[in-house]
């Protein structure tokens, strides 16, 4: 860890990668936090099974509004982590396209469809928030 | 700005079938599937539905339907897999001691099991009645 603090920060920070940088980190910081949400809610779902007193505790947490902000960011991580993946693949698929004119333009079409995507679904969501929140349901 | 015009030159060059380049083709077939997959459920479960229109008895609901339980079970094996497989392939630019490598595999290879098989317990079980 301590390695990773001094050595990938500073030139990640110092590496004016621009949009490609930016969907690099963004890519794996996403996948990383939608894993971690994944585990919790892999093993909060089994507890139907194993343990159904506990399921309604798990919800409940799920409930509160610091929970429901980062649901919200959650859904961002996941649009965007689709949309970027599918660039990926597709350039992946037909590397011949996988040049200095295409992929700054590839890149910023990805960040337009996933906030298309995720400003209604944001809307929604934090509307419902608002609504369990100030209103109380 | 021209000198970055580089245009690659396209060659075909045989892959050798190895753990890791069949991991590198999972990624990329498990992530096509997963964007119809994932965000179905989390349009439907995330945002129509929300988390205050969802307990025990929504559970039990959704799971009667046959459907919906090999949805969840795809959606189990393919979401962990690929997101087990990505970590691992983050851990691996960090990693590069043959021994070390071998350990994260193992530890993720395990941590995967466990979880899917936990999860996939729940699915084939159902809903408990408390």
């Amino acid at each position: 860890m301590k390695r990773f603090f001094d050595i990938v920060l500073p030139a990640a920070l110092r590496y004016r990668g621009k949009g490609g940088q930016v969907s690099f980190l963004l890519h794996r910081i996403s996948g990383l936090g939608v894993l971690v949400f994944l585990t919790i809610h892999i093993l909060d779902t089994a507890t139907v099974y194993f343990i159904p007193e506990l399921y309604q505790e798990a919800i409940n947490l799920y409930r509160n509004p610091f929970f429901q902000v980062g649901e919200i960011i959650l859904v961002f991580m996941v649009f965007f982590h689709g949309v970027n993946g599918l660039r990926l693949i597709i350039f992946d698929l037909a590397p011949a396209y996988w040049e200095a004119r295409y992929v700054p333009r590839s890149q910023f079409w990805v960040f337009v469809i996933s906030l298309l995507l995720w400003l209604p679904a944001a809307f929604i969501m934090g509307r419902n928030l608002l609504v369990y929140t100030i209103l109380g349901g | 700005m021209t000198a970055t015009e580089l245009k690659p030159q396209v060659r075909r060059v045989p892959a050798r079938r190895s753990f890791e380049s069949l991991s590198w083709l999972f990624m990329r077939y498990s992530g096509i599937l997963l964007i119809p997959l994932v965000y179905i459920h989390v349009i439907i479960q995330d945002v129509l539905v929300g988390v205050h229109k969802i307990d025990l008895d929504y559970v039990a609901l959704r799971w009667a339907t046959l459907g919906w339980r090999v949805y969840d079970i795809l959606l189990l094996a393919f979401t962990f897999a690929h997101g087990v497989n990505g970590l691992r392939n983050v851990l691996l630019d960090y990693v590069s001691q043959p021994s070390k490598v071998r350990l994260v595999n193992w530890v993720l290879l395990l941590f995967w099991l466990v979880v899917t098989l936990i999860g996939a317990m729940a699915i084939v079980g159902g809903v408990t009645q408390p």
